[in-house]
């Protein structure tokens, strides 16, 4: 059997390169993609340390961060399809009228 | 005591936030104030309830839901806020052409999700709240849908709120790697017992802090704040600019409270605080120099503030914390619903030009305005003033000099441009054509409510202090 640390592993490698796609990607749906890779790998992480801990419990709140992914993507998907009516763009370098 | 009356601050803000939802579909569009009445007679009625619950202590759900004072004076502190933002709205909606029944929707459903952040001692569930705030924040900013900027903040506030969240749930992950559990006191506990701490627990809390920095807009997580500060309807940015940093700072209280008392040598993360408080008061400070938009320079503001709020925290003195956070809800409060006054049909003025002259234009308006400026920038008899005091001499006394003395340089740098907006109103000619709506009862209320908390809170605070020194004996 593989070992679950392994699993924990491969999770922290996917969290770290959602993250760097996050900041290297210069398109919304994309980095909105990065958010949902780090959400997955979080998801990975819990039921990988539920199991070395024995515990039910990771497992459960996985459930409860599937609910929340999908409800970001619901919101996020509505007000990045407002911006490209307004704009006919997604692409991070037209999005500038303000500036952080 | 365990009973069900626990769940009824929640049910009766959720319960409302969906009646209006389905009430809107009946009204015809000039009678939608009805809802934010309806929103009103609930939030009091709610208020009420705290007030009712004060000493019961009531739990349920096996304590993952806990009404005790601490979390009844944050609830409390919250229904204020929200119910001012309702107060604002009133007649901003209907002008600014944002008069959907989804707004006071949203609103009331982002506060449940605070509350439920507030009155929960599980990691878990105080991130399950805090993605209900965040998630209605995020329609929040973008409701003004042919305002170009309202969607740009709101994409902004999405994905960077969103990538947070993932650092929190994945730091959470590590803490409940290491300890087994998602309850702060168990969490606590670990640390407290485990004489060799694995690295994972430390990263773990590390990026928790990190999460929670991005919702408090602390430096340098603070990128997407004076955009969707500046983007959002402008009730909206007042209640951003209290009720997540409220939320956030009593979970900070929650969590390093009992952490600081630990065994566990906790320089690592002291440092870290540290440094993000110096970095969030000295950045948030001088970039606000060089803005022309009233918005921004308020996003700033509250940026520099919560550099003042980690300096309470690092000092251990709950009480100037909580009290800090009550005095910047009125004074906040106040200066965003001046901001708010002056607009009219379909144009807000926001920048600083725009102030030229307003003071003796409208007097009303420029005295209350001036009046929450001083005390945003601390002077005395104001509770801005009170408030900083407390929290520099406890960090004094703890031993924390450099990180006074920074702090004080800073809010000597923020002097400037708070009086910069006073000059602009009172010793400058107008320069443009200023013509706003004058009857708004509702806002005038809230100039009057804000001005009374500020004035009663700097000259005779002990009341307050006497309530907030209940509710943070129980950390």
């Amino acid at each position: 059997m593989i070992p679950p640390n392994y699993f924990l592993i491969l999770s922290i490698i996917l969290f770290v390169l959602g993250v760097i796609a996050f900041f290297i990607k210069k398109d919304l749906l994309t980095m909105f993609m990065a958010v949902e890779v780090m959400l997955n790998a979080t998801n990975l992480a819990f039921l990988s340390l539920a199991r070395s801990a024995n515990s039910i419990d990771g497992q459960v709140i996985v459930f409860f961060i599937i609910t929340v992914a999908a409800s970001e993507a619901a919101v996020g998907l509505a007000i990045i399809l407002l911006v490209l009516r307004q704009k006919k763009t997604i692409k991070t370098e037209d999005i500038k009228l303000m500036k952080g | 005591m365990n009973s069900f009356f626990a769940l009824f601050p929640l049910l009766i803000i959720v319960f409302i936030a969906l009646a209006v939802l389905i009430l809107e579909v009946f009204l015809k569009r000039e009678n939608r104030d009805y809802l934010a009445y309806i929103s009103l007679v609930f939030l009091v009625i709610c208020a009420f309830v705290c007030i009712q619950f004060w000493n019961k202590a009531y739990y349920y759900f096996d304590g993952n839901l806990l009404l005790d004072q601490f979390a009844l004076f944050f609830t409390f502190i919250l229904l204020l806020s929200t119910g001012f933002v309702v107060l604002l709205s009133m007649k901003y909606i209907s002008l600014q052409d944002v008069n959907y029944g989804e707004f006071y929707a949203l609103l009331l459903l982002a506060v449940s999700g605070a509350i439920i952040m507030v009155s929960s001692p599980d990691l878990l569930v105080i991130i399950l709240g805090l993605e209900v705030l965040s998630i209605s924040s995020y329609a929040l900013t973008g409701l003004k849908r042919k305002d170009e900027l309202s969607s740009e903040a709101a994409i902004k506030y999405f994905l960077l709120g969103s990538f947070a969240t993932a650092f929190l749930l994945f730091g959470l992950a590590l803490l409940y790697g290491a300890s087994h559990s998602t309850g702060i006191p168990t969490i606590i506990r670990y640390f407290n017992t485990e004489a060799d701490l694995s690295l994972m627990a430390l990263i773990g809390l590390g990026l928790i802090v990190i999460g929670f920095g991005f919702k408090i807009a602390l430096v340098p997580f603070h990128m997407w704040t004076p955009d969707v500060y500046q983007g959002a309807p402008t009730p909206i940015t007042a209640f951003f600019s209290v009720v997540p940093k409220a939320a956030c700072f009593a979970i900070f209280l929650r969590i390093f409270y009992p952490f600081w008392k630990t065994a566990f040598d906790s320089q690592a993360i002291f440092w870290l605080l540290w440094g993000i408080s110096v970095l969030t008061m000295v950045v948030g400070n001088l970039v606000a120099l060089r803005q022309t938009n009233v918005k921004r320079i308020l996003a700033y503001s509250s940026i520099a503030h919560a550099g003042y709020l980690l300096v309470a925290l690092l000092a251990q003195d709950n009480s100037s914390l909580v009290f800090y956070l009550t005095v910047y809800l009125f004074m906040n409060m106040g200066a965003f619903a001046a901001v708010i006054a002056l607009s009219k049909k379909d144009k807000e003025y926001l920048e600083l030009e725009d102030y030229s002259g307003i003071g003796f234009k409208y007097p009303w308006i420029g005295v209350t305005l001036s009046i929450f400026l001083l005390s945003l920038a601390g002077f005395p008899p104001t509770g801005g003033f009170l408030a900083k005091f407390y929290v520099f001499s406890s960090a004094v006394r703890q031993g924390l000099v450099p990180l006074v003395i920074i702090g004080v340089l800073a809010s000597l740098i923020s002097v400037y441009y708070y009086l910069r907006i006073i000059v602009h109103m009172y010793m400058r000619e107008p320069s443009r054509e200023v013509d706003i709506v004058v009857e708004n009862p509702a806002l005038f209320l809230v100039l009057f409510l804000c001005l009374y908390g500020v004035l009663q809170l700097g000259l005779y605070p002990r009341n307050i202090l006497v309530l907030i020194n209940q509710a943070v004996s129980l950390l």
